[in-house]
């Protein structure tokens, strides 16, 4: 009987030596787990952080080249001065108030300065000819949104994407008079309406080579007039409706 | 035995596995499954360890990027070479570029559950971290 107790013993405490040793390894184990994990944790912060700052720096960068090229047929139009930060504005209140997500807005908004940009191409001689244009220099003139569209149309990018369909469409108008493809209503994409509006409110305030300022009323009046014909009627009501709006724009980047 | 030779890809590291005494582990390494991916070289090794004794090994450790399965990895490897260490002396180089915090991080880890190992830190020389 003894010598079976002994032996029972001797198992137990033999069992009892790789439960702790095994109990050493868990332990080790389990340490070795949460330092893993907590570095872990640390490295997939620092990936996040930097994964969000390259996001902004990325939507930065986009945004500010896309304004200096804008800038640059600014000023081969010598139309110096905030003209393309104002028409950026003026789109931006229109998406908004016309009911495009926060996003497009914004996209409108970054996009807008690039609507001429086509007319880096088109000779001195008639961009900043004073007077009128002859037939065959208006057909020139008028190639500047087919260029800004061949320039912008190949980019995947979305900003420069919502850039191309301004600068092809914006001198479309609401009837189908305008160029270049005599677009009529909706088949006028909705940024190319905006900015439509946006830019020629704008251009009947400033001084070109070719005419002075116009006065407010006479703008008013012409737009007014021009509701549903150049311009969609929602757009010059939301234009009207919101009037003031328009006029602080105007009066921050004079 | 045979040498095992593993080429690197986006995912893992290029792996060098000489049964003359040296290994190499160098580049990226995140596996959608670490444990399936380093199973051969686990295998490797065990065979290495029981045929080769005696034998001074020498282990260059370059890695620039890890996911947190690897650097499990990297301690079970670890215990291998501490388990052997004595009859297969083994002498560790962990190569760390000095930008990259990370890995002397996971150096320094190893280095404190390793006593026992030879584990030296080496600084690259080349502008080679583009982790």
């Amino acid at each position: 009987m003894d010598r079976y107790e002994n032996k029972l013993i001797h198992k137990i405490e033999h069992l009892k030596e790789e439960f702790d040793e095994t109990t050493q390894k868990l332990i080790k184990e389990l340490k070795r787990q949460d330092k893993i994990m907590a570095r872990s944790d640390k490295r997939q912060k620092q990936e996040y952080d930097e994964l969000v700052r390259l996001k902004v720096e990325l939507e930065e960068t986009q945004k500010e080249i896309v304004f200096i090229v804008g800038t640059i047929g600014e000023y081969r139009t010598k139309e110096l001065g905030n003209h393309v930060k104002r028409v950026a504005s003026y789109s931006y209140l229109l998406a908004k108030y016309y009911g495009l997500s926060p996003k497009e807005c914004e996209l409108l908004k970054y996009a807008s300065p690039m609507h001429d940009i086509g007319k880096v191409a088109i000779a001195d001689s008639i961009l900043n000819k004073p007077g009128k244009l002859t037939n065959q220099e208006r057909a020139m003139m008028q190639t500047h949104t087919q260029i800004g569209y061949q320039l912008l149309k190949n980019s995947e990018r979305k900003l420069l994407q919502v850039a191309s369909i301004i600068a092809y469409q914006h001198h479309e108008k609401y009837d189908g008079t305008g160029y270049p493809q005599g677009l009529k209503q909706e088949k006028i994409h909705i940024y190319g309406r905006i900015t439509a509006l946006a830019d020629v409110f704008d251009a009947l305030g400033s001084d070109r080579v070719y005419k002075k300022a116009w006065d407010d009323e006479k703008i008013f009046e012409l737009i007014k007039e021009e509701r549903g014909k150049h311009f969609d009627p929602v757009l010059v009501d939301i234009f009207f409706e919101h009037l003031d709006e328009f006029l602080e724009i105007r009066d921050k980047y004079r | 035995m045979d040498k095992l030779y593993i080429k690197e890809t986006q995912y893992t590291p290029e792996i060098i596995l000489d049964p003359k005494g040296y290994i190499s582990i160098k580049g990226k390494s995140y596996p959608e499954n670490s444990f399936e991916f380093y199973t051969p070289i686990i295998q490797w090794f065990e065979n290495y360890f029981l045929t080769q004794t005696n034998q001074k090994t020498t282990v260059d450790m370059q890695i620039i990027y890890f996911n947190s399965s690897s650097s499990k990895v990297f301690f079970d490897l670890f215990d291998m070479f501490e388990e052997y260490n004595a009859i297969t002396p083994i002498e560790i180089n962990w190569i760390y570029d000095k930008e990259n915090e990370n890995v002397i991080e996971a150096g320094e880890d190893l280095k404190e559950d390793f006593p026992n190992l030879t584990i030296r830190f080496k600084p690259t020389t080349e502008d080679s971290y583009n982790g």
